[in-house]
């Protein structure tokens, strides 16, 4: 009994003793119909505000009360009237029948407030599910709510994933390296166990080190189970109310509820707690609902996935047919060329054709060269690099390979820093993004102008930016020029290229966890930048501290 | 002189066998202090071009005619050619020249780690082969830097014994790794060091932290006897597969 309760007992008996004392004071000019009247304002009073056992105890006191003051003889619970005893008994069952009818008023209300409050919550959750941005997000918020409403310690979903074995796609609380992971071993191998139920030792599979086993029973048959205290698995239909059965007398350590949507289990929910979970009806049928929102959140996961792939899909299928019309124009011209020519020469054409069967040859290895990048990029080929790499390597080796396009330009190489600027890149990927913003730099600025080339460190990161007089970029095509096959209206024939240079300077970067970016340049000209993760504070100093020990004896 | 082919592409080889027999091989210039023109006699025998279609055939070839150098092409249908390289390499000295296709970087970097010596990518130059082949020959017929020598490229003087640096006159202070990366570059000149035996020339075999940083420490290096670290003259960089050192320098 808690403390208010006791307050609330004992301030309702002190009332019947005072009610009882002042009417004893008037007996004389009371009727027992009076007595028993404001007695049963008493007993109701009492009732409705400390519940029905309260009721009918001041229900009781009344009656004993009303008897041995009120009904003569007094003071003895002898009843010389067989009237009296009629009244004493009606008032009895009219106190204890109206108690009663009074509690289950209240009862039924606080309960049609608690369910407003429930659906409430649920209903929120349900916008939530359907609103979070991401899937992940809105199984955590219902993961969270469960934890924090039922008072168990931990929760997860686990979902089939895309090999063999299942994943966790969302947990409560939520881990520090939260995210995919094999779900792996999901729990040892249980002791059997025969007390209620259909037990099952471990249904459907002997393989206890992957998720398989119960995990995989589950999604096959749809239905749950319980694990109890002494790690016995049982299978039961729905877990929550099995958890609520009040004459339960083994301890749950565990529920494992299937998420099943369309009449198709789409995933397992996984409430655990270190105690026994002993759950009240209203608490099952939430966990019920909150499971169905859980399983409409991983049927949206799925959803989004699918909507994903297919996006990509269409990408790969664009590109494709880019592709096809690359191969079929830009590679068919210089061949018609060099066939042309090579037929001249065999029929004792003039030689200097075989000079442009070599200038066409170049233009045909470097378009086979760049689809060969594309397709690696594309493929996800290209991983990111553990090199640590000087910012001086890469511009000076792109220097020499853009050598001859650049023919013609000033460049000038500006490093912001005197100490060597580092990075943790892949040289030659990042040599070719390079080299591609270059001959791009080069192509489509103005004969003769300068080009600068400008390192420097920001954020963490290296930035390399080439920096160009030619005409700059639209607004409107700021993003479109990273597109394959992209070539601005207006081109020049001139300008030769595969319009590829600038999507596979950015597919080399990206996949480094780098990035290529475009900004006007002040003055006219664009200035595309080139950023590469940093390696800062991982490089050693020059001093070269850490080899003292090998020091040579008359080094320089 | 001979020259092994070994391509079974017989257009490839055919380029090949005209650029080498017409290409002047021993027109090299004189002028850096560690290279010796060959003798007249030499250039005057001219050259014969074998030729092997497999790289079975190759290395028999090989073992029979001892080559002055070989040219082997990757693609081959029987055998891998850092196979062959290898195989190659465990009883002759004659430089390996390897001609490989376009994105084999990791490739080519295991080529020169087995033992190959420089390498082209298809579709390559015949000017640019026979320029190779030259400058592999003149490193071959190259007596070992001695080690107690003074070598003086330009501006640019080490003295190996006194492991002295001088740049125009001024001392230059490198530190241990430096003048260890340094003296590996001189010693081998015109040959691209793989990363790997790079590492090797200066850590040993031990393996450690520090050799995550060797492109670090050749930025150093570069910063203190280059006049522009960007542009350099000396280390030249080879990208995804390690160093060069060119003591002529480049124009």
């Amino acid at each position: 009994m808690t403390r208010r309760q006791r307050v609330l007992w004992l301030s309702w008996f002190g009332a019947l003793v005072v009610v009882g004392a002042a009417m004893l004071a008037v007996r004389g000019r009371l009727d027992k119909a009076h007595v028993a009247l404001i007695f049963l304002l008493v007993v109701l009073g009492g009732s409705s505000a400390g519940g029905r056992v309260l009721g009918i105890a001041l229900a009781l006191g009344a009656f004993l009360g009303f008897n041995f003051f009120f009904l003569p003889p007094y003071l003895t619970f002898a009843i010389a009237d067989p009237l009296d005893l009629l009244v004493l008994v009606t008032f009895l069952i009219t106190s204890i029948v109206a108690a009663q009818l009074l509690y289950r008023a209240t009862s039924t209300a606080e309960a049609a407030t608690a369910r407003a409050a429930e659906v409430d919550r649920l209903a929120t959750l349900g916008a939530e599910t359907l609103n979070l941005a991401r899937p992940e997000d809105a199984l955590r918020a219902i993961l969270d709510v469960i934890r924090t409403t039922l008072g168990v310690v931990s929760c997860d979903v686990l979902v089939h994933g895309t090999g063999e074995g299942f994943v966790t796609v969302a947990r409560s609380p939520a881990e520090v390296n939260g995210g995919e992971r094999e779900a792996g071993a999901v729990r040892s191998k249980p002791s059997n166990s025969t007390e209620g139920g259909a037990v099952l030792g471990w249904p459907d599979t002997t393989d206890t080190t992957s998720a398989e086993g119960l995990v995989g029973w589950i999604f096959v048959h749809g239905r749950g189970a319980v694990e109890l205290a002494d790690g016995a698995i049982r299978i039961v239909d729905d877990p929550p109310v099995e958890t609520a059965r009040p004459d339960r007398s083994d301890e749950v350590r565990a529920l494992w509820i299937p998420l099943a949507v369309r009449n198709e289990t789409v995933g397992v929910l996984r409430v655990r707690t270190p105690g026994d979970l002993r759950l009240t009806l209203e608490q099952a049928r939430f966990l019920d609902a909150l499971a169905y929102y859980a399983a409409l959140g991983v049927e949206r996961r799925r959803l989004v996935a699918d909507a994903e792939r297919a996006e990509a899909e269409r990408r790969v299928e664009a590109l494709r047919s880019a592709l096809l019309t690359a191969v079929s124009h830009d590679l068919r011209t210089p061949l018609t060329t060099i066939k042309a020519i090579a037929h001249e020469i065999a029929d004792g054409g003039p030689k200097y054709g075989a000079r442009v069967i070599e200038e066409e040859s170049d233009r045909l290895d470097a378009l086979v060269g760049d689809l060969l990048d594309l397709s690696r990029i594309q493929s996800g080929a290209i991983g990111p690099s553990a090199e640590v790499n000087t910012a001086d390597d890469l511009i000076g080796a792109a220097l020499r390979r853009a050598d001859a396009i650049l023919r013609g330009h000033a460049v000038e190489v500006d490093l912001s820093h005197d100490d060597l600027l580092t990075g943790r890149f892949d040289l030659t990927n990042a040599l070719r993004a390079l080299v591609n913003l270059l001959e791009n730099a080069a192509k489509y600025s103005p004969p003769g102008s300068p080009i600068t080339i400008r390192a420097g460190r920001r954020d963490d990161r290296l930035h390399i930016s080439v920096l160009d007089r030619g005409p700059g970029v639209p607004v409107e095509e700021r993003e479109r020029i990273f597109e394959p096959f992209y070539r601005p209206a207006g081109t020049p024939p001139d300008v030769r290229g595969t319009g590829l240079g600038l999507s596979i300077a950015r597919g080399l970067a990206v996949a480094q966890g780098g990035a290529v970016e475009f900004e006007p340049r002040a003055g006219g000209g664009s200035v595309f930048t080139l950023v590469l993760p940093g390696a800062a504070d991982e490089v050693p100093d020059a001093d070269d501290s850490d080899l003292s020990r090998r020091a040579l004896p008359g080094t320089a | 002189m001979t020259v092994l082919v070994i391509d079974d592409e017989p257009q490839i080889r055919r380029a090949v066998r005209n650029a080498l027999i017409s290409g002047r091989l021993f027109s090299g210039n004189g002028d850096s202090p560690m290279v010796s023109t060959p003798t007249r006699s030499e250039s005057e025998r001219g050259v014969r071009v074998i030729e092997a279609v497999t790289g079975r055939e190759g290395i028999d070839l090989a073992a029979a005619e001892s080559p002055a150098l070989v040219i082997l092409d990757l693609g081959l249908p029987d055998m891998s050619g850092i196979d062959v390289c290898r195989e190659i390499r465990r009883w002759s000295s004659a430089p390996i020249i390897v001609l490989s296709a376009r994105h084999a970087d990791t490739e080519k970097v295991a080529l020169l780690d087995a033992g190959a010596d420089d390498y082209l990518t298809k579709p390559f130059s015949t000017i640019e082969l026979v320029a190779r082949v030259r400058a592999q020959l003149r490193r071959a017929q190259t007596t070992a830097v001695p080690n107690d020598s003074i070598v003086t490229i330009d501006d640019l003087t080490v003295d190996l014994e006194r492991r002295r640096v001088e740049r125009g006159g001024t001392l230059v202070h490198l530190t241990p790794t430096e003048w260890l990366l340094l003296r590996t570059f001189v010693t081998h000149p015109r040959q691209t060091l793989t990363h790997r035996q790079l590492f090797r020339a200066v850590w040993g075999n031990a393996s450690g932290d520090a050799q995550q940083y060797l492109r670090v420490y050749v930025g150093h290096l570069r910063r203190k006897i280059e006049a522009d670290p960007v542009r350099p003259r000396f280390i030249q960089t080879e990208a995804g597969v390690g160093y060069r050192f060119e003591p002529a320098g480049t124009p």
